[in-house]
Protein backbone atom coordinates (compact mmCIF):
# COMPACT_ATOMS: atom_id res chain seq x y z
CA UNK A 1 0.00 0.00 0.00
CA UNK A 2 1.31 3.18 -1.05
CA UNK A 3 -0.34 6.82 -1.81
CA UNK A 4 0.92 8.85 -4.91
CA UNK A 5 0.86 12.61 -4.46
CA UNK A 6 2.01 14.52 -7.56
CA UNK A 7 4.51 17.31 -6.99
CA UNK A 8 2.01 19.80 -8.36
CA UNK A 9 -0.67 18.49 -6.26
CA UNK A 10 1.83 18.11 -3.25
CA UNK A 11 2.80 21.73 -3.89
CA UNK A 12 -1.20 23.10 -3.17
CA UNK A 13 -1.55 21.33 -0.21
CA UNK A 14 1.25 22.86 1.25
CA UNK A 15 0.12 26.34 -0.25
CA UNK A 16 -3.42 25.46 1.14
CA UNK A 17 -1.63 24.95 4.90
CA UNK A 18 0.40 28.22 4.55
CA UNK A 19 -2.29 30.33 3.95
CA UNK A 20 -4.67 29.04 6.57
CA UNK A 21 -1.86 29.37 9.34
CA UNK A 22 -2.09 29.58 12.43
CA UNK A 23 -5.50 27.84 11.48
CA UNK A 24 -5.49 24.23 10.82
CA UNK A 25 -5.99 23.46 6.90
CA UNK A 26 -8.48 20.68 5.58
CA UNK A 27 -9.62 19.36 2.64
CA UNK A 28 -10.02 16.01 0.40
CA UNK A 29 -7.88 14.03 -2.27
CA UNK A 30 -9.75 12.36 -5.14
CA UNK A 31 -8.38 10.47 -7.80
CA UNK A 32 -8.88 6.55 -7.73
CA UNK A 33 -7.89 4.13 -5.35
CA UNK A 34 -3.91 5.20 -4.32
CA UNK A 35 -3.54 7.77 -6.75
CA UNK A 36 -4.35 11.26 -5.79
CA UNK A 37 -5.54 13.01 -9.25
CA UNK A 38 -7.12 16.61 -7.45
CA UNK A 39 -7.38 18.31 -4.28
CA UNK A 40 -10.81 19.45 -3.10
CA UNK A 41 -9.46 22.18 -0.62
CA UNK A 42 -12.88 22.29 2.20
CA UNK A 43 -13.57 24.84 4.98
CA UNK A 44 -12.50 24.11 8.25
CA UNK A 45 -15.90 24.99 10.46
CA UNK A 46 -14.29 24.01 14.07
CA UNK A 47 -14.78 26.68 16.39
CA UNK A 48 -11.26 26.76 17.32
CA UNK A 49 -9.09 25.88 14.07
CA UNK A 50 -6.28 26.63 15.59
CA UNK A 51 -5.86 23.32 16.90
CA UNK A 52 -8.95 21.55 15.61
CA UNK A 53 -10.72 20.52 12.36
CA UNK A 54 -13.85 19.37 11.32
CA UNK A 55 -14.34 19.56 7.26
CA UNK A 56 -17.80 21.31 5.97
CA UNK A 57 -20.03 18.65 6.00
CA UNK A 58 -21.60 20.07 3.24
CA UNK A 59 -18.58 19.64 1.00
CA UNK A 60 -18.39 15.99 2.16
CA UNK A 61 -21.82 15.53 1.03
CA UNK A 62 -21.44 16.59 -1.93
CA UNK A 63 -18.26 15.18 -3.00
CA UNK A 64 -20.22 11.82 -1.89
CA UNK A 65 -23.36 12.58 -3.27
CA UNK A 66 -21.62 13.20 -7.06
CA UNK A 67 -19.30 10.50 -6.86
CA UNK A 68 -20.22 7.23 -9.02
CA UNK A 69 -18.06 5.23 -6.58
CA UNK A 70 -16.80 7.64 -3.47
CA UNK A 71 -14.81 5.26 -1.31
CA UNK A 72 -12.63 4.79 -5.06
CA UNK A 73 -12.09 8.45 -5.12
CA UNK A 74 -11.50 9.54 -1.86
CA UNK A 75 -7.64 8.75 -1.61
CA UNK A 76 -7.05 10.59 1.14
CA UNK A 77 -8.33 13.45 4.18
CA UNK A 78 -5.36 15.62 4.68
CA UNK A 79 -4.90 18.71 7.05
CA UNK A 80 -2.30 20.61 8.82
CA UNK A 81 -0.35 21.17 11.78
CA UNK A 82 0.60 24.50 11.98
CA UNK A 83 2.73 23.86 15.08
CA UNK A 84 2.98 20.21 15.82
CA UNK A 85 4.69 17.18 14.01
CA UNK A 86 3.15 15.17 11.09
CA UNK A 87 2.05 12.63 12.67
CA UNK A 88 -1.63 11.23 13.89
CA UNK A 89 -2.47 13.39 17.55
CA UNK A 90 -4.61 11.80 19.71
CA UNK A 91 -7.17 13.62 18.48
CA UNK A 92 -6.79 12.64 15.03
CA UNK A 93 -7.07 9.29 16.35
CA UNK A 94 -9.58 9.26 18.05
CA UNK A 95 -12.00 11.11 15.75
CA UNK A 96 -10.68 9.32 12.62
CA UNK A 97 -13.87 7.37 11.12
CA UNK A 98 -12.40 6.59 7.63
CA UNK A 99 -10.25 3.40 8.02
CA UNK A 100 -10.18 2.63 4.28
CA UNK A 101 -8.78 6.19 3.32
CA UNK A 102 -5.60 7.39 3.91
CA UNK A 103 -4.78 10.67 6.32
CA UNK A 104 -2.35 12.96 5.23
CA UNK A 105 -0.71 15.81 7.57
CA UNK A 106 1.28 18.34 6.61
CA UNK A 107 3.42 20.09 9.23
CA UNK A 108 4.68 23.73 9.42
CA UNK A 109 6.90 23.55 12.39
CA UNK A 110 9.57 23.50 10.57
CA UNK A 111 10.57 25.98 7.43
CA UNK A 112 10.82 23.40 5.15
CA UNK A 113 6.93 21.61 5.66
CA UNK A 114 6.75 17.60 6.70
CA UNK A 115 4.02 15.44 4.90
CA UNK A 116 3.06 12.11 6.00
CA UNK A 117 0.36 9.71 5.12
CA UNK A 118 -0.83 7.28 7.45
CA UNK A 119 -4.06 4.85 7.76
CA UNK A 120 -5.79 5.13 11.05
CA UNK A 121 -7.85 2.35 12.20
CA UNK A 122 -9.70 2.31 15.69
CA UNK A 123 -6.58 0.71 17.32
CA UNK A 124 -3.91 1.50 15.16
CA UNK A 125 -1.95 4.14 12.75
CA UNK A 126 0.58 2.66 10.16
CA UNK A 127 2.55 5.44 8.29
CA UNK A 128 2.19 4.57 4.00
CA UNK A 129 5.00 5.67 1.88
CA UNK A 130 3.99 8.95 0.33
CA UNK A 131 5.53 9.14 -3.90
CA UNK A 132 5.29 11.40 -5.97
CA UNK A 133 4.64 9.11 -8.99
CA UNK B 1 -42.33 1.78 -0.53
CA UNK B 2 -39.02 1.06 0.84
CA UNK B 3 -36.13 3.65 1.15
CA UNK B 4 -32.72 2.94 0.25
CA UNK B 5 -29.65 4.31 2.88
CA UNK B 6 -26.53 4.62 0.81
CA UNK B 7 -23.56 4.41 3.71
CA UNK B 8 -19.27 5.08 2.41
CA UNK B 9 -17.21 2.13 2.92
CA UNK B 10 -16.37 3.62 6.55
CA UNK B 11 -19.52 2.04 7.90
CA UNK B 12 -19.71 -1.32 6.29
CA UNK B 13 -17.60 -3.36 8.67
CA UNK B 14 -21.50 -3.27 10.34
CA UNK B 15 -22.80 -3.87 7.34
CA UNK B 16 -21.50 -6.68 5.97
CA UNK B 17 -19.81 -5.22 3.72
CA UNK B 18 -23.07 -4.00 2.32
CA UNK B 19 -22.78 0.40 1.07
CA UNK B 20 -26.39 0.20 -0.54
CA UNK B 21 -29.11 -0.87 1.57
CA UNK B 22 -33.41 -0.79 1.66
CA UNK B 23 -35.02 -0.53 4.72
CA UNK B 24 -38.55 0.64 5.66
CA UNK B 25 -39.60 3.08 8.49
CA UNK B 26 -42.07 6.50 8.66
CA UNK B 27 -39.18 8.24 10.51
CA UNK B 28 -34.84 8.03 10.22
CA UNK B 29 -35.22 6.07 13.90
CA UNK B 30 -37.12 3.80 12.47
CA UNK B 31 -35.11 3.16 9.41
CA UNK B 32 -32.39 3.36 11.56
CA UNK B 33 -34.18 0.47 13.64
CA UNK B 34 -34.72 -1.56 10.37
CA UNK B 35 -31.15 -1.86 9.49
CA UNK B 36 -30.00 -2.70 13.05
CA UNK B 37 -32.53 -5.61 13.45
CA UNK B 38 -30.24 -6.99 10.25
CA UNK B 39 -26.74 -5.61 10.91
CA UNK B 40 -26.95 -5.26 14.80
CA UNK B 41 -24.70 -2.35 16.01
CA UNK B 42 -25.10 -0.02 13.15
CA UNK B 43 -27.70 1.93 15.35
CA UNK B 44 -24.88 2.43 17.59
CA UNK B 45 -22.74 4.19 14.91
CA UNK B 46 -25.37 6.17 13.71
CA UNK B 47 -27.40 7.54 17.09
CA UNK B 48 -26.17 8.00 20.43
CA UNK B 49 -27.24 6.54 23.67
CA UNK B 50 -30.55 9.26 23.84
CA UNK B 51 -31.26 8.19 20.38
CA UNK B 52 -30.05 11.26 18.73
CA UNK B 53 -27.73 11.53 16.34
CA UNK B 54 -24.57 11.34 16.74
CA UNK B 55 -22.43 14.20 16.71
CA UNK B 56 -19.67 13.30 14.80
CA UNK B 57 -22.25 11.80 12.14
CA UNK B 58 -24.01 13.43 9.30
CA UNK B 59 -27.55 11.97 7.92
CA UNK B 60 -29.33 13.07 5.00
CA UNK B 61 -32.41 12.57 3.62
CA UNK B 62 -32.81 13.38 0.09
CA UNK B 63 -31.08 16.72 0.04
CA UNK B 64 -31.44 18.12 3.67
CA UNK B 65 -29.57 17.55 6.83
CA UNK B 66 -31.67 15.52 9.10
CA UNK B 67 -30.51 17.56 12.27
CA UNK B 68 -32.51 20.94 10.03
CA UNK B 69 -35.57 18.07 10.14
CA UNK B 70 -35.57 16.81 13.36
CA UNK B 71 -32.96 14.90 13.68
CA UNK B 72 -33.79 10.96 14.55
CA UNK B 73 -37.84 12.29 14.54
CA UNK B 74 -37.56 13.24 11.21
CA UNK B 75 -39.98 11.80 8.59
CA UNK B 76 -38.83 9.64 6.11
CA UNK B 77 -41.20 9.78 2.71
CA UNK B 78 -41.50 6.58 0.99
CA UNK B 79 -38.66 6.27 -2.01
CA UNK B 80 -36.11 8.35 0.09
CA UNK B 81 -32.81 8.44 -0.47
CA UNK B 82 -30.81 8.65 3.15
CA UNK B 83 -27.06 8.89 2.93
CA UNK B 84 -25.05 8.49 6.78
CA UNK B 85 -21.92 10.00 6.47
CA UNK B 86 -19.16 10.11 9.11
CA UNK B 87 -17.31 13.33 9.74
CA UNK B 88 -14.03 14.14 8.97
CA UNK B 89 -12.37 15.57 11.58
CA UNK B 90 -9.70 15.56 13.95
CA UNK B 91 -6.94 17.72 15.15
CA UNK B 92 -3.66 18.59 17.11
Amino acid sequence: MRLVLPRNLRDEIVAHAREAAPQECCGLLLGEDEVVRRVLRCRNVHPTPETRYVIDQAQVFDAFRESRDFDRELVAIYHSHPRSPAYPSPTDRAEAQWPEAGYVLISLRAESPEIYAYRIGEKSVREIPLVEE
Amino acid sequence: MPVTVRLPGALRDVTGGETKLTASGATLREVIADIDHRHPGFAARVLDPSGGIRSYVNVYIGEDDARARGGSGALVPDGSEVMVIPAMAGGR
